[in-house]
């Protein structure tokens, strides 16, 4: 299809089941669409993304030479992916696809408000067949990838990944910023839930990691400086010992820069006694030998735990999320300091040993006649400190009765919160971050190890607060990920990339200052200087269209025509009343 | 009653929204998954970035008979494309000023950040931005 041909667009208006035919007349919205103009076809279709509503959209393309195709469906950052490939398998280049947001934008949004929300499906579809129109085909381009990945963070998750791609035959480099290798892990005493000692997990990924020959450690480590796309990034490291700087070419990127231990400030008395600790502090003081209450370095003998510290907190200081390892690694470590101590106590406020093996550690503990008592989380435990020492008092939610405990030592279960230094990790990889500071995944089902950026993974604690063992199980995963781009040797590149119209540039400098990854320069070509784009460094966010003056820049596939036209088809409807300024 | 009147009685704001992609796009999707309502008056144009939205748009828009125009992307240090949404930022000074000066009210415009987790603070600024435009009432240049 060349783009001089006159657009024949088909509408597929999707009900979803009753996910938006429950609330839009998904039919008479394919009624009235069929009256938009171009529009060559207009129906609807109980599941779209069904292999029957897939075959459809096939056969019609065949049947009646469609152009241009629209979904009315679910949200692009859904199923675009999956359309896109329907048609271009009957023949279509996939950016003359345009899809509307019936479910997420319109049903799901406006439940109670049936007229309403179908008024809004038509407009939307109206929008879209009208951008549908002036839809241009563009080339889909592939770049080579460089056999080589970077692993950033030396922790279990990055130790994991670096040996998955290693033991599949490719190089990676892994980029630790401090002197040691196992991150977090390796401040651990024993891992649940099979009394594993951390060291020696850390020891057999470690040392094989440095037997690998595909596998280069950088210790002392950081990236510097990262540009390119996916298949060829270029990276600067830089060794904060010895000042020097290497750099190297890689195709893909894991980042597993994991957490730092929540600092518990202004949580039960932390700070305020010696003896008032957190979950990771203990644990270290296991690690190194024996728990030692710190004001007298005797073994305490009334312990107290208390659980979600910083964890399950919208809006404070720690996340909203649970952090997914505290609640078995407390009940562990509560049933250990049994055989030395009088009492143990554990405050909490949901028990989640949800993992396999997890039941048998909180079993263990409640055998050792670990004391539990659930807490009110809107009352939560008050702690007093006094000269003889602390005083826990507290509401036990299943009796009802107001309880206190003197502990000699108060263990709080720290949360898990993102590293010092996640803000530039963040820049260097144009990383988007969730509430709490995580890295956000690309989709949390469909797309959990890739990131919003072409070619960077995410794996373990980097991504959310997790344990060990679901560190690992993403960082293989993740490994897999940059192992299959790597083992296919080239991937398709986007082809949404900004272009110059040289008649119109005036070589104002204006989308030179815009572009966030300079990817525009001015070049003298005969003699006149005009704009120029590098495509393989434009991520295609078209800033330098919205600011070029003279309307010299075309962002393909997302032009200024394509856009215009969207307002122009919503406004130009039945809408516009009178009325009038005050 | 008055055509007018009865015009005035059926009237509902028409709000036209950018929305980029990485961010306030994927926060409506959230506000739709977790089943937040908001206001059908909205009607949503997805752009790569905030960066994207040319000042004509917005005005292009008003001038065609929009009551309002919404502009969402990600928070300041948050943006997909490093510093796309500091360039709207830049540009929305000078366009609320000269929306002003055009003698339209600014209750009409809206720059707002909304993450791709922050659903609720989506819907409640495509509320808080219908409520005002209700308010203001039906826009429409009064030269025309």
């Amino acid at each position: 299809m060349g783009s001089g041909e006159s657009p024949k667009v088909g509408v597929f208006v999707c009900h979803c089941g009753h996910n938006i035919a429950g609330t839009v007349n998904v039919e008479h919205v394919a009624e009235l669409a069929s009256e938009f103009p171009n529009v060559e076809l207009s129906t609807h279709f109980m599941f779209m993304c069904s292999d029957s509503g897939q075959a459809l959209i096939r056969e019609k393309i065949e049947e009646l030479g469609l152009n241009r195709v629209v979904v009315a469906s679910c949200s692009p950052r859904m199923h675009e992916p999956t359309f896109r490939k329907v048609v271009e398998e009957a023949g279509l280049n996939r950016y003359c696809f345009e899809q509307v947001n019936l479910r997420e934008h319109v049903s799901w949004c406006h439940m109670k408000e049936p007229e309403a929300a179908t008024q809004k499906a038509r407009d939307l579809v109206r929008m879209s067949v009208a951008r549908a129109s002036l839809l241009e085909p563009l080339e889909v381009k592939t770049v080579s990838v460089e056999p080589h990945a970077l692993v950033v963070g030396g922790g279990v998750s990055g130790l994991r990944a670096a040996l998955d791609i290693g033991d599949r035959g490719f190089r990676a480099t892994l980029v630790e910023r401090t002197g040691n290798l196992g991150g977090n892990l390796a401040k651990l005493s024993t891992l649940y839930p099979n009394n594993e000692p951390a060291k020696d997990v850390v020891d057999r990924m470690s040392l094989a990691a440095e037997a690998s020959e595909n596998v280069t450690i950088l210790l002392n480590s950081e990236v510097t400086n990262f540009d390119g796309h996916i298949g060829n990034f270029e990276v600067t490291v830089k060794n904060n010992v010895t000042e020097e700087e290497s750099e190297m070419k890689v195709g893909t990127v894991i980042v597993a820069t994991g957490f730092d231990p929540f600092e518990p400030i202004g949580y039960y008395g932390y700070g305020d006694s010696p003896d008032i600790i957190t979950l990771s502090a203990l644990e270290e003081m296991k690690r190194d030998g024996t728990v030692l209450r710190p004001s007298t370095a005797q073994p305490p003998k009334n312990v107290a735990f208390i659980s979600c510290v910083g964890s399950r907190e919208e809006g404070v200081k720690g996340h909203e999320h649970c952090s997914r390892y505290c609640c078995t690694a407390m009940a562990k470590v509560a049933a250990e300091l049994r055989e030395e101590a009088d009492e143990v106590l554990m405050l909490y406020d949901d028990i989640r040993t949800f993992g396999k093996g997890h039941e048998d550690v909180h079993r263990r503990a409640r055998q050792e006649h670990v004391i539990f008592s659930k807490y009110n989380k809107k009352k939560k435990p008050a702690v007093k400190i006094n000269d003889s020492g602390i005083m826990l008092k507290w509401n036990d939610v299943l009796s009802g009765e107001n309880c206190e405990f003197r502990p000699d030592m108060l263990v709080l279960a720290n949360a898990m919160v993102p590293p010092e230094g996640a803000d530039e990790v963040a820049k260097i990889f144009s990383l988007t971050r969730s509430a709490d500071g995580f890295f956000n995944e690309e989709h949390i089902k469909l797309a959990p190890l890739t990131t919003h950026t072409a070619g960077i993974m995410i794996a373990g604690a980097a991504q959310s607060a997790k344990s060990a063992t679901d560190s690992t199980t993403q960082a293989s995963g993740a490994a897999a990920k940059a192992v299959s781009l790597i083992a296919r040797g080239e991937v398709e590149i986007e082809s949404t990339v900004a272009s110059v119209i040289d008649e119109l540039c005036s070589a104002c400098h204006t989308c030179v200052t815009a572009c966030p990854y300079g990817a525009t320069s001015i070049e003298a070509t005969k003699g006149v200087e005009v704009a120029r784009v590098t495509e393989a460094k434009c991520h295609g966010c078209g800033t330098c269209a919205a600011g070029c003056p003279s309307g010299a820049i075309v962002m393909r596939h997302s032009t200024d025509d394509q856009i215009s036209s969207m307002i122009a088809a919503l406004l130009s409807s039945a809408f516009v009343h009178g009325g009038g300024e005050k | 009653m008055t055509t007018a009147a009865v015009e005035l009685k059926d009237w509902e704001p028409v709000i036209v929204a950018f929305c980029c992609n990485w961010c306030s796009y994927a926060g409506a999707d959230l506000a739709g998954t977790s089943r937040i309502q908001y206001p059908p008056n909205v009607r949503i144009i997805r752009v790569n970035c905030t960066g994207r939205v040319d000042p004509d748009f917005v005005l292009d828009a008003l001038d065609q008979g929009a009551d309002g125009v919404l502009v969402s992307g990600c928070h300041p240090g948050d943006c997909h494309y490093t510093s796309g949404n500091l360039k709207m930022r830049a540009r929305w000074a000078l366009l609320e000023t000269a929306i002003e000066g055009a003698g339209i009210s600014p209750d009409r415009v809206r720059l707002q950040w909304a993450s791709a987790s922050e659903g609720q603070r989506f819907a409640d600024g495509v509320k808080e931005l219908t409520e005002k435009v209700r308010k203001a009432g039906p826009f429409r240049r009064k030269w025309t």
